[in-house]
């Protein structure tokens, strides 16, 4: 359960967003919607944990384990894309079947870049690798920030794919995108308006 | 220990960074005879200070490269929301820039005495002042591109900032090694290892979780 109750934002003596109410339970997805600027990012950094500087409450079950994908997605050039998903997994898990990361690279369609640095590979490629992070994390609390752009449609399903699987196991998707998302089109929403 | 893994991973296979710093070391101490004088009798005097102070600005101009690559893909990021604690990734960051730039020069600093004609009991005291001096440097320099990394201009800032705190070190280091070895100077480059290994990781932590918050 994620639970956000009458939080408010300034940064840089402007309003961000302000008195946001929302609650989302186990299963459940909710789309942030919002115009460039609106605040989204900073929404997203205060839900993970990056940034503490509003009022209100963020309130989460606990033991919930939150799992951030922002625009910069941590993936280093000089790694492989198996060595960074192994990376990227290791900060929050503690067992890893070795197979099990190539799988999740070939799932969303990255095989023959495998031993690669990253550096070789198209944006979109390198949101793969991070997105690959989805399938074998235990994180409860998925917070998606525009993770649906940059990716091409065989790309958008895999990950739709994959994120329904999580809800279905009575995971949380909150995500946000200014493409329409068929398979959330039913998904609450949290629009932020810009604020005065 | 896989953190630090994934750094000297990263290093070993762009080591530009780590060389352009070394060669700016040598090529220094390589032109200074050439431009001042080859006389050894005045090179003599001058040897442990200036490759202390070649030392520092080696450390200083390898600063920030790791740590900015980490903040601009984002890893920064992750690194701060994961199950490790934020001083031992930081203490990372520290070791990794100690082992890209301090260790480097202190293989490479008995070359460099002979270069400038230093006596060889001098160069002992000058490795030991370089042991217990290159990883306070690298952990100031840590600290520092950690205050200064996602800032604009954030590399002219760097050296402004953090080279003031260095000057204690410098001067330790350096009286250290041309006293021969006096305790009080050891002691007291001991004593500061010790302070900055205890105390600047954490201060690391609190400056990392502003960087990624911006």
């Amino acid at each position: 359960m994620l639970q956000i109750e009458s939080l408010s934002c300034f940064r840089q003596d402007r309003h961000l967003f302000k008195d946001l109410n929302a609650k989302v339970l186990p299963g459940q997805a909710l789309q942030i919607v919002g115009e460039n600027g609106s605040g989204k990012t900073t929404l997203f950094k205060i839900l993970a944990g990056l940034f503490e500087e509003y009022e209100g409450r963020v309130i989460t079950s606990d033991a919930a384990q939150v799992l951030y994908l922002g625009h910069r997605y941590g993936v280093n050039d000089q790694l492989t894309p198996i060595e960074n998903l192994k990376f990227l997994l290791q900060l929050n898990e503690n067992q890893l079947a070795p197979d099990a990361l190539e799988a999740a690279l070939v799932r969303f369609q990255l095989r023959a870049e495998l031993d690669e640095p990253c550096a070789s590979l198209s944006e979109g490629q390198k949101k793969r690798v991070a997105l690959a992070r989805l399938i074998l994390t235990s994180a409860r609390i998925w917070l998606l920030d525009e993770a649906f752009s940059a990716l091409d449609a065989p790309g958008r399903a895999v990950l739709s794919e994959v994120c329904q699987a999580h809800m279905a196991c009575g995971g949380i998707l909150i995500f946000s995108s200014h493409q329409a998302i068929p398979e959330f089109a039913s998904a609450a929403q949290l629009r932020l308006e810009a604020g005065s | 220990m896989m953190l630090l893994r994934r750094e000297l991973k990263i290093m070993l296979r762009s080591p530009a960074g780590a060389i352009q710093s070394l060669m700016f070391a040598v090529m220094v101490i390589a032109l200074f005879p050439l431009a001042i004088t080859p006389d050894p009798s005045q090179l003599e005097p001058l040897g442990v200070g200036l490759i202390w102070v070649v030392t520092l600005l080696a450390c200083l101009l390898a600063a920030d490269k790791s740590l900015l690559s980490d903040y601009a893909d984002g890893s920064l990021e992750q690194m701060v929301l994961s199950d490790y604690p934020l001083w031992w990734v930081c203490l990372v960051k520290s070791i990794a820039h100690w082992v890209s730039c301090g260790l480097p020069l202190l293989l490479m600093a008995p070359l460099l005495a002979a270069m400038l004609a230093m006596p060889s009991e001098r160069v002992v005291w000058l490795m030991a002042s370089l042991i217990l001096g290159s990883p306070i440097l690298s952990l100031f320099c840590t600290l520092g591109a950690m205050l200064t990394v996602g800032l604009n201009q954030s590399s002219a800032l760097l050296p402004i900032l953090i080279a003031p705190f260095l000057v204690p070190t410098l001067i330790l280091g350096t009286q250290w090694a041309t006293t021969g070895g006096e305790a009080f100077y050891g002691y007291m480059l001991a004593a500061l290892l010790c302070l900055s290994l205890v105390t600047l990781p954490f201060a690391m932590a609190v400056v990392a979780k502003i960087a990624v918050s911006r």
